[in-house]
């Protein structure tokens, strides 16, 4: 069979299966077995050839199922999501944010600012970007409505915030991406770190241009004033003990004292530690925790389980070389095809989950990437990019809905328009990263030296 | 049915606490583990080979109790287009097909169990582990998987945010 009929079969199943509601882990599944009959059993001379080769193969697949799964370089990913879950439950990330609101004096969007500056914050503490959304809007979105801020400027920035989670580090889905992509874990992570806060600071440019264009969007409004003693009082307490959890995780990575893998555990006990210190720690905390944490990760594994296999038929069947060849085979700049890569994304975020679009994509992008000679760090942080902008992107970015549950009569279309600012930042930040690739690899560079 | 499908709910939630139990079991031996090796000590081999074995777990024993939970994600937007009696055939299409991969990949799974625990075959990692271990979690987690499924074609419950039972009488 040709490349692309065995390209258009294995994915065209994929999405039909998504497109039919079946769940994502068991279109992945179903796409295996039809995957295993097509291309390795094949064509056989009567009924009973078949099933007796049936019998044979599927227990293969079945036998390969955990081979991603069970690989060190995933271990972080509960540990990460289980830090933000615990810094949410136990009431530390609640306290971080009153001491922030404290700092910030009588400024025209100063709920906006808090929201940028609280969620970069709360991103190198969390590894999860659904964790910060959802976070993000139930504290700010309620007060930003009593103080009269248009739709617009309360959802904006939590929808653009939300999503750094995915590229600052930790990030769940980083983790997931370098064990996919066989890149190092270590150096994405770490790499995601700078282009982080210059996004940060991107939005935060953002709110204020838009803060100029339309004072009212973000009405000013007294504030009780707090003197120094209060605001140092604030810093020490409740925002450089974070730093404690910060550095358990990154600073661990950077000074080599620990593996990703490992420095994530670190920073589960970091939290776990602080939350006793400040004596917010409860078992029901850490039990809704966990649970929170399984539903997540459970899902994740689960999909990823089932998905090792299609990788292997993608390559098996010829479609990923196939795919290589062709992309590669045009005489264009190699922009003009990552310009393409990054459409695709964006299309397909449109309406697939992050984790479904990679396991599709990284087996045919990253062969692609590799021959057209990019660093496979900077094209990992690319793709985070593409994710975290697909994530925002209607009709089916994930951060479009918590917001529409969380800010009761909104519509789609209004959520939409307030994320479209920051995509354009996210833009603007992709823009940088083909222009100066060192500002992803600056630090990574450190590592290895 | 009800009555099987309560004590179907025990079996679930008790393995997705088991399965959420992994995690500070894993977190805990990580830590000790490298702070052993900070002081100079020579850390157990077997962390690395359990903590792996511990994901598979995971993402098998939380599975039964995410079907029932609708945890899994789907993508409902094109199947809430259309009208609700396709939609009513859609699902039932879905949970058996589901339902039978799962049963499939159990059967599978425990073919390959009995032979490893017969052969007594090593799976090489940091310790050799049994093999049959990678094995167990697939079979009980798949299996139980099938069994949720089953609840859903039988119409104890529905896997889709729009409600079909408002719809059985149309059909």
């Amino acid at each position: 069979m040709e490349w692309y009929w065995a390209g258009a079969l294995l994915l065209g199943c994929v999405m039909a299966g998504m497109a039919l509601g079946i769940p994502v882990a068991f279109t992945f599944l179903l796409t295996n077995i039809v995957g295993t009959c097509v291309f390795v059993i094949g064509r056989q001379d009567s009924f009973a050839a078949f099933i007796d080769r049936f019998l044979l193969q599927v227990p293969q697949v079945v036998d390969n199922a955990p081979q991603l799964i069970t690989s060190f370089t995933l271990s972080p990913i509960p540990m990460f999501i289980l830090m933000g879950s615990l810094f949410f439950h136990t009431g530390l990330a609640i306290k971080v944010f009153d001491a922030l609101d404290k700092l910030l004096g009588k400024i025209p969007g100063r709920l906006c600012y808090l929201t940028v500056i609280g969620g970069s914050l709360f991103s190198t503490l969390t590894g999860s970007t659904m964790a910060n959304t959802a976070m993000l809007g139930s504290l700010l979105v309620p007060e930003m409505q009593r103080r009269g801020y248009s739709k617009h400027m309360s959802m904006g920035p939590i929808l653009g915030t939300g999503g750094l989670a995915m590229i600052i580090p930790p990030s769940s889905l980083g983790v997931l991406l370098a064990s996919i992509a066989s890149v190092d874990v270590g150096a994405l992570l770490i790499a995601g770190l700078l282009p982080g806060f210059v996004l940060a600071g991107l939005y935060a440019g953002m709110i204020t241009l838009m803060l100029v264009l339309n004072p009212d969007s973000a009405p000013s409004y007294e504030i009780e004033p707090t003197n120094w003693s209060e605001k140092l009082y604030q810093v020490v307490v409740n925002i450089l003990p974070m730093g404690f959890v910060i550095f358990l995780v990154i600073g661990f990575i950077v000074l080599g004292w620990a593996t990703p893998s490992e420095s994530a555990s670190f920073g589960v006990v970091g939290v776990v530690i602080l939350a006793v210190v400040r004596r917010a720690f409860t078992w029901e905390a850490f039990k809704t925790s966990l649970i929170g944490t399984i539903r997540v990760v459970g899902m994740v594994f689960f999909i990823l389980m089932n998905s090792t296999v299609f990788s292997q038929l993608l390559s098996f069947s010829g479609a990923s070389r196939g795919f290589v060849g062709w992309a590669t085979g045009f005489e264009v700049a190699p922009l003009v095809i990552l310009g393409a890569m990054f459409l695709v994304l964006i299309l397909l975020g449109m309406f697939m989950d992050p984790v479904s679009m990679m396991l599709i994509t990284v087996p045919i992008f990253y062969p692609i990437a590799g021959e057209l000679g990019y660093d496979l760090i900077w094209f990992s942080l690319i793709v985070l990019m593409s994710l975290e902008m697909s994530a925002t992107t209607p009709p089916f970015g994930l951060l479009l809905y918590i917001m529409m549950g969380m800010v009761k009569g909104t519509t789609l279309g209004q959520v939409s328009l307030a994320a479209a600012p920051y995509l354009l930042c996210d833009l603007i930040l992709i823009i940088i990263l083909i222009i100066f690739p060192m500002l992803a690899l600056y630090l990574p560079s450190l590592m290895g030296g | 049915m009800e009555a099987f499908d309560k004590a179907l709910e025990k079996v679930v939630t008790a393995l997705a606490y088991l399965a959420s139990a992994f995690i500070p079991c894993i977190f805990t031996m990580i830590v000790i583990d490298v702070s052993i090796r900070t002081m100079g000590v020579t850390p157990p081999l077997f962390t690395s080979s359990i903590v792996e074995y511990g994901l598979l777990y995971i993402a098998m024993f939380s599975a039964p109790w995410l079907v029932r939970q609708k945890g899994h994600v789907a993508i409902e937007a094109l199947v809430s287009i259309l009208r609700p009696a396709v939609q009513l055939i859609l699902a039932k299409f879905m949970y058996m097909i589901c339902g039978l991969a799962a049963l499939l990949f159990s059967y599978f799974a425990l073919q390959l169990f009995l032979d490893a625990a017969y052969s007594g075959q090593l799976d090489v990692r940091g310790v050799d582990m049994p093999y049959w271990a990678q094995f167990l979690p697939m079979t009980i987690g798949f299996f139980l998987v099938s069994l949720e499924f089953l609840m859903f074609l039988a119409g104890l419950r529905h896997y889709y945010s729009y409600d079909l039972s408002e719809i059985k009488d149309e059909v």
